[in-house]
């Protein structure tokens, strides 16, 4: 069939598999995908501009609504920036409590998406057990910060509240509990051969691609690129901790799928560990008051960067002596790595293309910002 | 003794050809509500279930422990408002939701029930081909499908009615070719094998036993005809949206989702009855709907639990499937039929 026979159908803005508001523009010739074309800014909320207005401090809340599934690791990529530039330090408890924090929302975010890829390709059960695992964490997340989702917990100069202990004894908890139900789920996805049938050798990023198009995180590292920013540049305490990148040479669905599983064991072994070490001490920087909030000024530009759930995360701000940033500009790990599906999803069928697409973890907040 | 000629003796005052005519229309409408209420049944089960299976409650606030919810979400689905698609072919379009759903009841009507206690058997069509009779009304369910993925002018809509040929055409040989040697064994025994009450009497030992092979295949094949999770390539809703039934709302929508659930209930009871023995049981005498009901409800469930533990398949691998492995087993499974049948002769 020729290129003017082909159906041209649109997969979104509303559309059950499009995890939020991605529209995709596809060719079709019959049941075959051969061309796609990713239309993004259906929830384009102007974060970055937005951030010029308001104070360093009061940004956050818009660094939360970015990735929401997992709110606290952009938390931390802010603040990498925002205290950098504004040149305020902070305790060695807050970095402790920033990193159980960031790799809790990073196996949630996990979670969310283990669930979604099971929708996508049309596993209700292990949506739910995904979710219940979740809901846990939210508990947690409650319990230190009062919010659930968009938690909005650590501000510069420190946290908001200092971290309870029975905040801490639920955190050990889940690290005693989750593992095993962790088998669970992924047995209830690896055990399955119509699973196993519907990833193995689909979709494959080889590692040439990846690096040219900008792919980082578990996609990355599913292609065999030994890299992590948590390991290659770290930040907080993270070269105090012990753990392991997961890395596969494979770079198709299942691989992606198997580092993704993995990462979330890695992190409970840091929040196992990170739990055990947490040293007392203030929780805040006196200095970072809300009521200085006028005497917080910084000049000069800094870039930091963090590894969110969802691969590299890197703040840009440019200050220029103001109490307000002169500009904020975010690296988002989920725009680059939506970029190479056109590569990968190219004369796939359209049940590949929406099992590629599941494994890109896409998650709209960040990417249209 | 069956309700037919129980309701005909009731109205035999009224005449010879009245009281028949009255006796059908009867035992019709008690068809209708029989299979209307079993559907009820089996979907607010299949909720429970799920939920069950996903840690969850399920329905529990219309009525006590959620009883009523159907009928809520059917009242519900007809007090909608029906949206029509401007660019629709109007009659197709209309009459596709009736055809599944008239055809699955149809079907019902020809099954051998048993007998239940001084009613006697449901069954209202009594022919010499009942086979025949069932599988052809069946194969008008994917029709109904079909047309209602052309008519309705959706892309996905039309993409969901390409695969739900596909998958008809792959899946009805391996079906047809497993009933036919129950067909050929029960005709060493019998001499009208085309009756499926005479294949019932005509066995010593459920034909499941005999044959396995020919169990697994017709169960496949009854699975991917109703058209739940591991097949349901006609409306998986991750890809195509809801497949063929994208444009369709209120009660029309009902139809489809009704006529999927009612696939799966008259696909155990074909089940039970062509391999499991249908109405036989431990206590003969007048309980056979009794072990009919149970053994379906036993093959529901556990098509219930294939639908939510499995991915979807994807429609190549699944085609292939049907041609490459399934028509060849049920090659076989007819020979080793034949083998059988010889012995009988014998």
């Amino acid at each position: 069939m020729s290129s003017s026979e082909w159906v041209e159908l649109n997969f979104g803005p509303q559309h059950p598999s499009m995890h939020g508001v991605l529209r995709l523009k596809a060719k079709l010739d019959g049941e075959i995908v051969k061309e796609i074309e990713p239309v993004i800014g259906y929830l384009h909320r102007n974060a970055e501009k937005i951030c010029e207005m308001t104070y360093f401090n009061d940004n956050l809340i818009y660094f939360d609504r970015m990735d929401y599934v997992g709110a606290m690791n952009m938390e931390v990529g802010y603040l990498e920036a925002a205290e950098k530039l504004l040149d305020i330090s902070i305790s060695e408890r807050v970095k402790w409590i920033r990193v159980i924090m960031a790799e809790l929302s990073r196996i949630a975010a996990h979670l969310v998406w283990a669930g979604a890829y099971g929708l996508d390709l049309g596993m209700l059960t292990p949506f739910f057990h995904c979710f219940i695992e979740r809901e846990k964490l939210l508990t947690i997340f409650t319990e230190v910060s009062g919010s659930r989702q968009e938690v909005n917990y650590m501000c510069v100069g420190g946290v908001y509240q200092d971290i309870t202990e029975k905040a801490i004894s639920e955190i050990e908890d889940f690290v005693r509990e989750f593992p095993k139900r962790l088998k669970d789920i992924f047995n209830m996805f690896m055990k399955n051969d119509i699973f196993l049938s519907r990833t193995k050798g689909i979709g494959i990023l080889d590692k040439e691609t990846a690096i040219s198009y900008g792919v980082t995180g578990p996609m990355l590292r599913a292609s065999g690129v030994e890299y992590d920013v948590r390991k290659a540049e770290p930040y907080l305490v993270y070269n105090q901790v012990n753990f392991d990148i997961p890395v596969s040479y494979k770079g198709d669905n299942l691989a992606r799928v198997l580092v993704r599983f993995e990462e979330m064991r890695q992190s409970l072994k840091i929040v196992e560990q990170a739990v055990k070490k947490i040293p007392e001490g203030p929780y805040f920087n006196p200095k970072a008051k809300k009521s200085l909030m006028i005497r917080m000024r910084g000049e000069g530009d800094v870039y930091a960067r963090t590894e969110s759930s969802k691969g590299e995360f890197g703040v840009y701000i440019v200050g220029d002596g103001g109490v307000k940033p002169y500009r904020v500009r975010v690296r988002s790990p989920t725009l680059k790595n939506l970029s190479v599906l056109p590569e990968l999803a190219k004369d796939v069928m359209i049940a590949d293309m929406i099992a590629i697409s599941g494994t890109l973890d896409l998650v709209f907040g960040e990417i249209d910002r | 003794m069956n309700i037919l000629l129980r309701l005909q003796e009731l109205f035999s005052p009224l005449g010879h050809l009245v009281s028949y005519i009255l006796a059908y229309i009867f035992e019709s409408l008690f068809l209708v509500i029989f299979v209307t209420i079993s559907l009820i049944v089996m979907i607010y089960v299949f909720r429970k279930y799920m939920a069950r299976v996903q840690q969850r409650i399920g329905p529990n606030r219309v009525g006590k422990f959620g009883l009523l919810q159907l009928i809520a979400d059917a009242l519900k689905l007809v007090g909608k408002e029906n949206i029509l698609p401007r660019n629709r072919d109007d009659l197709p379009y209309k009459l596709a939701p009736a055809m599944v759903f008239v055809s699955l009841v149809l079907a019902f009507t020809i099954l051998p029930y048993g007998d239940f206690f001084y009613l006697g058997s449901f069954t209202v069509t009594h022919s010499e081909v009942t086979i025949i009779l069932l599988f052809g009304i069946i194969a008008i369910m994917p029709i109904g499908e079909v047309l209602a993925g052309i008519s309705s002018a959706n892309k996905y809509a039309l993409l969901g009615a390409l695969r739900a040929v596909a998958k008809d055409v792959s899946f009805e040989i391996p079906m047809m070719l497993s009933v036919l040697a129950i067909v050929m064994m029960a005709s060493a025994r019998t001499p009208s094998s085309l009756s499926l009450e005479s294949i019932l009497s005509s066995e010593f030992l459920p034909y499941g036993i005999l044959e396995p092979i020919g169990l697994f295949v017709f169960f496949i094949s009854m699975v991917a005809r109703a058209s739940y999770t591991p097949f349901d390539l006609g409306e998986s809703d991750s890809e195509l949206v809801s497949g063929h039934s994208t444009e369709y709302s209120g009660m029309r929508f009902g139809m489809f989702y009704m006529g999927m659930f009612g696939s799966i209930f008259l696909g155990s009871l074909i089940v039970s009855i062509l391999y499991l023995g249908g109405p036989s049981g431990p206590l003969e005498s007048s309980l056979g709907f009794i072990w009919l009901i149970i053994k379906a409800a036993i093959l529901v469930l556990i098509s219930f639990t294939v639908w939510l533990s499995m991915p979807r398949i994807r429609i190549d691998k699944f085609i292939n499937f049907g041609w490459k492995y399934l028509i060849p087993i049920a090659m076989i499974n007819l020979i080793l039929a034949g083998i059988i049948t010889l012995g009988w002769g014998l």
